[in-house]
């Protein structure tokens, strides 16, 4: 062991390391350490001459270990491994030892001390690598059915773009019908009419689509298991999900088995083959009848898109703008139900057809006082659309919009809003609603502009609030059954806000829609299909690998006493029924070393994360 | 059916296009324009509204498509034709010369290092130079160099040269190579690709200030655009991650950021708004400020359209630390000395508002990337090309080659103020 010929590389991460700690120095003062054969320091060890570097100081060495000094492991670690397994090392022998994150961003007043820091850290990690032992990836099978949550816009869209891709799909709807939020709305901005009917094509196509399951009134209750292989239980009120569109005759069919080859891209030629059964029936799963005629079934699907969406602001949260007291206050989703085909614009306290009416955006949003920091994003949208509805249908109507700041960043949109104020002669008022108040048959609007500095009176027939979008009610309850975090908003919480927009981390589990943060239709439909091309990439592996750095249990030392098992925050310990030894299954173990610490007889380790692996790190550092 | 994809581009976008179906199990051909992939997201410095390095995001990604089995890369190539029909496409590519036998080259750099010849950059957004060999950045995947034949001294007197009977002048690259790698007589090669599918993933540019003469149409110096900002904000950039003025190297204590320059202005510029530029502005001013702590930034806007997830705390963090917004728009832009005068509206108090700015940054309008067919020389060349083809130089050649002010090109030659004088300087003053 002490024969380790480890190569120590250092990284200048640009200047996000380089201008805290002495790089140099760190190769230098780790170059004649026991075990270390090499060291060296590069610009940006991440980039391909800086790979091509540790390839060949690897060969050029005879190097079995490498150590690189850079950023968190969770950023490169994976990059680098791939780099040493190039070479024909076993990637287990690399480390990532974090000089970027722990050292030079957090002690950039103190470059002395942090290169000393980054010293020790190089060291500890060097130490860790020289009891590494070299472990092979596991390789877990998928299986090749997803499951989405929400019927709204993305869930079909998710839904469609899955199971056209030949692979079945579990649509689960808590409402009893499919179309989520856009079916509340009249018409969307840009291209008005086709849209209502856009929904309608797409919701009957998920109905009869011979690929998807769709469950409505129904819910997820619980998630189990790991990537490609959950096992989900759904509970359905009743008899609802009959209602659409599955006839009770079908609902026997078995699903046949899911043979990975016949489902595989491979074998896309013949999409006739066993999938081509007409209904995958929840019935194929565990079911079983609860209390009040609710119904759980079980299914074992490979990946899940949450799309459920978000809700609208309870108005009586809003007093300030009267709403809630003043009947003719509403949310721009009630003014959207009077524009619907067949509805009439008419005011709910008189039934009068409204000739004065005022949109106040963010009402609500942008606003840290009323828990609503966050900008809602469609608002800028959705108000000139109706104010241009507005004046199409009432001839002689005049509608006036206070805004804050005008947010139609899109394609064709800030065009659009021109058009607003242009042709249908909207008036723009920068700034807030200070007071509504009624007055008479009138609602008095009592306002600043901003820009001339004036304050502004208004007498409306009706006042249009666009109110805040919500997460979806009761996300942060599902988050937590899907084991994804959410935000301090309830939003689901994105892998990566810019890279990757659709993950989650935990993998094998996608989010699409305004679940994840405000957002409207196109985006909505774009990340959708992103969300089940992700799903796709997973089904089109032969099967997943997963890091091989789980725990494990000496059977000899194990009393089989059960404390791993209740340790285990993922459910991956059980005692095994015959052996009676505590067991490791092996693809739901994340390496958290709880069982560890546990375990009183010290059976329990973590491969590569060893009891002497910490104490000769601990020895470094004290 | 051809289950073969092509991806056209090679940007953020088209580099996870091609990851994902690669990834899925089909074979990608990934064209490029450049030599080399990262688009415009590997100029940029840090991305919002979490202040990611994006070299440090992105180069995991570019390396990947480099590795990547399914993956066949073609830079500095371009789409010349495309026939047939969906599901059986047949793509007509035209690598233009690259001077270099990339099987040969292992991408050492010495070429790149001894090359005496230099030129604007326009990866560096004219901020700093370029050998005439040279590759994007240095951690371009492939990392191959190409030659720039409007650069390199040998390609430039053959003919002349040759005419005369004598071999063309220099050829440094050519002697030092250490595999030979060099081949002035390159040509132009084509190739047919058949596809099933095609993914269009050009990407943007930048609207060229030229087509702005009330902000000085590019010829004012120390008036950049916003792309430039990035570089000099970037570690890897030219000035190493401190902020410089191009015209004298001094750091700016006042800068004003204009947004909607050539945006949302029918009449002059694009009808549209550019979307991106509120967020990287505010992210530009907030970044300055983390650089140089006594420096004021201000910013002037029609609207703050920060519309997405954790953006509008991201311009509400950016206030709070110190960076001051206007309303309103700017009607001129010219120098007067040392300083630029930023002359504008307040439209929230109504009244006219005049600065002294040491430097100004320009939120250029985002228009399509060029896809009209340039002469190979002037595509090899040139990075920023625009609509209008008379103006096509950025900002700073322009300043540079004219702008009275204009005394401080940044890479000159003997120059007191160089790029690498920075990053010494820079570097000496991180290790005390």
């Amino acid at each position: 062991m002490n024969k380790s010929r480890i190569g120590v590389f250092v990284c200048h991460c640009g200047l996000n390391i380089a201008a805290t700690v002495d790089v140099a120095r760190v190769v230098e003062a780790v170059r004649d350490d026991p075990g270390v054969a090499y060291a060296a320091e590069y610009k940006y060890m991440c980039s391909d001459p800086g790979q091509n570097m540790i390839k060949d100081a690897v060969r050029e060495h005879n190097l079995d270990g490498v150590v690189v000094a850079a950023c968190s492991p969770a950023m490169h670690q994976v990059t680098f491994r791939k780099t040493v397994a190039g070479v024909g090392m076993n990637p287990y022998r690399m480390e990532s030892a974090n000089i970027r994150e722990q050292v030079s961003w957090v002690h950039q007043d103190d470059p002395e001390r942090a290169t000393l820091k980054a010293i020790e850290t190089v060291r500890t990690i060097v130490e860790k690598v020289r009891r590494n032992e070299p472990l092979e990836p596991i390789a877990i099978p998928v299986n090749r059915r997803a499951l989405v949550i929400g019927g709204g816009v993305a869930g079909l869209t998710a839904a469609l773009d899955i199971a056209d891709a030949g692979y079945p799909v579990i649509l689960v709807e808590r409402a009893d019908a499919l179309g989520g939020k856009m079916r509340q709305l009249s018409g969307t901005y840009l291209n008005f009419d086709a849209a209502p009917d856009m929904l309608a094509k797409r919701v009957a196509r998920v109905q009869q689509h011979p690929h998807i399951q769709v469950l409505t009134s129904a819910e997820v209750m619980a998630l189990e298991g790991y990537v490609g292989n959950f096992t989900v239980r759904v509970s359905c009120r009743g008899t609802a999900r009959r209602a659409q569109g599955e006839p009770a005759d079908r609902s026997d069919t078995p699903l046949p088995p899911l043979t990975p080859k016949s489902l595989s891209h491979r074998g896309r030629g013949d999409l006739k083959s066993p999938l081509r059964v007409r209904s995958p029936s929840p019935l194929s799963g565990r079911g079983g009848q609860g209390d009040e005629g609710e119904e759980s079934f079980t299914f074992d699907v490979g990946a899940v898109v949450v799309a459920t969406g978000w809700d609208s602001y309870p108005m009586a949260a809003l007093a300030e703008y009267g709403a809630g007291e003043i009947p003719d206050v509403i949310d721009y989703l009630a003014f959207e139900r009077m524009l619907a085909p067949g509805e009439a614009i008419r005011r709910p306290s008189d039934g009068r057809t409204p000739r004065e009416v005022v949109f106040v955006q963010c009402a609500g949003s942008r606003d840290p006082a009323n828990g609503v920091p966050y900008c809602s994003k469609v608002c800028c949208m959705v108000v000139p659309k109706q104010a241009m509805l507005l004046a199409e249908r009432v001839p002689g109507a005049q509608a006036y919009v206070f805004y804050t700041d005008i947010r139609s960043a899109g394609k064709n949109y800030d065009e659009y809003v021109q058009r607003a104020m242009s042709e249908r002669h909207v008036l723009y008022l920068r700034g807030k609603v200070s007071r509504l108040f009624r007055e008479g048959d009138r609602v008095m609007v009592w306002g600043e502009d901003t820009l001339s500095g004036q304050a502004v009176e208004i007498a409306a027939d009706l006042v249009v609030l666009a109110t805040p979008l919500l997460a979806a009610e009761g996300a942060r309850e599902l988050a937590q059954r899907l084991r994804i975090s959410t935000d301090a908003h309830g939003f689901y919480n994105e892998a990566h806000p810019k890279l990757r927009p659709v993950e989650t981390l935990t993998a094998g589990v996608f989010v699409a829609g305004a679940g994840q943060g405000p957002k409207d239709i196109p985006e909505t439909v774009a990340e959708a299909s992103g969300a089940a091309a992700k799903a796709l990439q997973l089904f089109a592996q032969d099967h997943i690998t997963q890091e091989p750095t789980v725990a494990v249990v000496d059977a000899d030392l194990c009393a089989a006493c059960g404390a791993c098992v209740e340790a285990c925050p993922y459910g991956a310990r059980s005692i095994h029924p015959v052996w009676h030894v505590a067991t490791v299954q092996a693809a739901l173990c994340q390496g958290c070393g709880a069982c560890v610490a546990a375990c009183p007889n010290k059976a329990c380790s973590v491969r590569n994360w060893t009891p002497e692996q910490i104490l000769g790190m601990a020895d470094l550092y004290v | 059916m051809i289950p073969r994809v092509m991806v056209i581009g090679g940007g953020i976008a088209g580099i996870q296009a091609a990851l994902d179906v690669a990834n899925s199990g089909y074979e990608v051909v990934l064209v490029e324009r450049l030599p080399s992939i990262g688009g415009h997201m590997a100029q940029l410095s840090e991305t919002f509204p979490t202040l990611d390095c994006s070299q440090c995001i992105m180069t995991p990604r570019t390396v990947e498509v480099g590795h990547h089995e399914q993956i066949k890369l073609m830079t500095y190539s371009e789409v010349e034709s495309v026939a047939g029909e969906v599901g059986h496409f047949r793509v007509r590519v035209r690598r233009a010369p690259t001077y270099v036998d990339w099987d040969a080259c292992t991408g050492c750099g010495t070429c790149q290092q001894k090359c005496p010849y230099k030129a604007e950059s326009d990866f560096e957004r004219g901020i700093g130079p370029r050998k005439a060999i040279y590759t994007l950045n240095p951690q371009a995947v492939p990392n191959k160099p190409v030659i720039d034949p409007d650069a390199c001294k040998w390609l430039l007197t053959r003919a002349e040269r040759e005419a005369e009977g004598k071999k063309p002048q220099c050829g440094a690259c050519q002697k030092l190579c250490p595999t030979e790698a060099i081949r002035f007589d390159d040509a132009p090669a084509y190739f047919e690709e058949e596809v099933g599918a095609i993914i269009l993933a050009t990407g943007y540019d930048l609207m060229s200030p030229a087509r702005l003469p009330e902000y000085g149409g590019g010829m004012v110096a120390d008036v950049i655009d916003g792309l430039a900002f990035e570089r000099l904000l970037a570690s890897s950039g030219p000035t190493a991650g401190a902020v410089r003025r191009p015209s004298d190297g001094a750091t700016p204590k006042e800068i004003v950021f204009v947004q909607c320059a050539g945006s949302r202005d029918p009449e002059h510029g694009a009808p549209y708004c550019s979307k991106i530029c509120c967020m990287y502005t505010a992210k530009q001013a907030m970044l300055y400020k983390h650089r140089v702590h006594d420096g004021q930034a201000h910013i002037f806007y029609i609207d703050v359209r920060a519309g997405g997830k954790r953006y509008e705390e991201f311009i509400t963090r950016g206030i709070e630390e110190g960076t001051d917004y206007l309303r309103g728009k700017v009607s001129k832009i010219y120098r007067d000395g040392e300083k630029v005068i930023v002359r504008g509206a307040d439209t929230l108090n109504g009244k006219p508002v005049t600065l002294a700015a040491d430097l100004v940054v320009l939120a250029m309008a985002v228009l399509p990337a060029p896809t009209r067919r340039r002469s190979p020389r002037a595509w090899a060349s040139r990075w920023t090309p625009t609509a209008s083809s008379s103006r096509s130089t950025t900002s700073c050649s322009r300043w540079r080659a004219r702008g009275p002010a204009c005394t401080w090109p940044a890479w000159r030659p003997g120059r007191r103020t160089s790029p690498k004088r920075w990053r010494r300087r820079a570097a000496r003053r991180a290790r005390c």
